[in-house]
């Protein structure tokens, strides 16, 4: 029956953006072909267009600095806000449990580029605070909702048992949360993070409707300067692409590092 | 003998139309109606302004019917050479850069850059304002006013009016625009003119012209827009527009 290799079925949450996924072998997967395109079209166009390639590289990379600087600032806080919403969202005291849930309904009921707006212009009136933190804020405010919700279902994954016998060798509830069950959570929590911290990336995109300049806001600039937009717009995508396929290898390693002890 | 009879009876209804449509040829305008008081949104939603009024004359001057279709400036020169449309009428100032790309009218505004600081604003020029963050529309001759100066953080905005909004909660230092638009802003907006003041119009730079832009070639557009400015120009009538529109 079984000759060596075990093939344990897993229960995979498909959300599209984990492309290299585990079964995939051979050697054209989807993203060793997506990856090799997307690099060799850049590189041909650079090296065999320089003008006005290589000029419009030279300009963007700061806008990309910028861009990661949003992500990961964005991601952090969020990460944060989430697990205070998660925990909120199955505390037994109804008033946070009110509140995070509410939250979690308006900030999922809003589109985020209206939050941009809003909370850019309203912060403005009432708190001087600089755009790119403005956009920081309205970012991890916006994606703290949805990391609550995967922090929730870490947390609701892990075997009643455990709190249980947590409890029962003298843990309080507190302690039971932070030592016993969001260890265990994380390994399920941490594969979402990864493809939310994707999607986080791309979306900082909008930002750049708030002056912060972004990589493709400095694509926009440079279009409407020089009046090449299919090319300006062509290498940003590529670039854009270049990095979300980078990141999802590294969640895709990740998700497989936290899998090895899976194999029981 | 019916078929005949179809055929004259759709001559007939035809007819009319065809003559109808030579009496004035249509020619559809963009605009980026952010831009008061050249062009902007009014209070009934219709686009008024300077340049919606001066292309109205003449229009009716040389013989044309302006239509005026409401498009982000982002785009705008895009979409002139995709042939949205017919022509930019956008306070589009005559740079070398963009006659490579298309066609321009005669000019028919005169304007210069000016400087909007907050009131208690001690800047008087654009060296002064080194370090800072100025904001100004994309892809405008203020944005290249401002990145000639070597030193200045340039924040590039959608709309003007974003920028001065940014300008008034204490964002930036300073927004540079075309002098029409800085008084709109500055002297005559009600929610604005006690906070912000006009630091300086920027007398070392070039004077620019507007002009409307037409795609490459586009000669048949061109003559009739130029006959119309040449018309307006001659009867005064963008004299009374400027009183009407433009505060000093």
């Amino acid at each position: 029956m079984h000759d060596g290799k075990v093939k344990i079925t897993r229960i995979e949450i498909g959300d599209g953006a984990a492309i290299p996924s585990q079964r995939d072998e051979g050697l054209f997967t989807a993203w060793r072909i997506a990856l090799v395109l997307a690099l060799g079209t850049l590189l041909y166009l650079v090296i065999t267009q320089p003008e006005p390639y290589w000029r419009l590289l030279k300009f963007l990379p700061d806008g990309i600095v910028v861009t990661f600087k949003v992500t990961i600032s964005s991601i952090a806080l969020a990460i944060v806000i989430g697990l205070f919403t998660g925990l909120g969202r199955i505390s037994r005291i109804r008033a946070i449990n009110l509140v995070a849930s509410t939250y979690v309904e308006v900030v999922r009921g809003i589109p985020l580029l209206v939050q941009l707006f809003y909370l850019y212009y309203a912060l403005g009136r009432f708190v001087a605070v600089p755009d790119m933190l403005a956009a920081i804020i309205a970012m991890s405010f916006c994606y703290g909702a949805y990391m609550g919700e995967v922090f929730r279902a870490g947390i609701e994954s892990i075997d009643k048992g455990q709190t249980e016998a947590s409890m029962s060798l003298g843990f309080n509830r507190t302690q039971t949360m932070f030592f016993v069950v969001l260890p265990q959570a994380w390994r399920t929590i941490l594969p979402p993070v990864g493809n939310e911290f994707i999607a986080l990336l791309k979306d900082t995109s909008l930002v750049s409707i708030l002056a912060v300049s972004d990589l493709l806001r400095r694509g926009r600039e440079f279009a409407s300067e020089s009046f090449l937009y299919f090319e300006t717009y062509t290498l940003v995508a590529l670039i854009y692409l270049l990095i979300t396929l980078v990141l999802s290898k590294l969640v895709s390693l990740m998700e497989e590092r936290l899998g090895r002890y899976d194999r029981r | 003998m019916k078929k005949l009879f179809l055929v004259l009876l759709c001559v007939l209804l035809a007819a009319p139309l065809a003559l109808a449509a030579d009496e004035k040829p249509v020619i559809v305008f963009a605009t980026d109606a952010t831009w008061p008081p050249m062009e902007f949104v009014g209070a009934d939603k219709q686009i008024i302004g300077f340049s919606i009024d001066y292309m109205n004359a003449a229009g009716e001057l040389a013989g044309f019917k302006p239509e005026f279709k409401a498009v982000a400036w982002d785009g705008i020169f895009a979409g002139l050479g995709a042939g949205r449309y017919d022509a930019i009428c956008s306070s589009v100032s005559i740079t070398e850069e963009r006659q490579k790309a298309m066609d321009f009218s005669e000019p028919y505004f005169r304007v210069r850059q000016a400087i909007v600081v907050p009131k208690d604003s001690t800047v008087t020029s654009l060296e002064e304002l080194k370090g800072m963050r100025v904001g100004s529309q994309i892809s405008t001759t203020g944005t290249f006013a401002v990145k000639a100066v070597a030193g200045i953080e340039s924040k590039t905005y959608d709309e003007v009016g974003l920028a001065i909004e940014d300008l008034y909660n204490g964002r930036i230092a300073a927004v540079v625009c075309d002098d029409p638009v800085a008084a709109q802003y500055a002297l005559n907006n009600e929610k604005y003119k006690g906070a912000l003041k006009i630091a300086a119009v920027i007398e070392a730079g070039e004077v620019e012209y507007y002009g409307i832009a037409v795609r490459k070639g586009n000669d048949k557009v061109l003559n009739l827009v130029n006959e119309g400015i040449r018309l307006v120009k001659e009867r005064g009538i963008d004299q009374e527009l400027m009183k009407k529109w433009i505060t000093e």
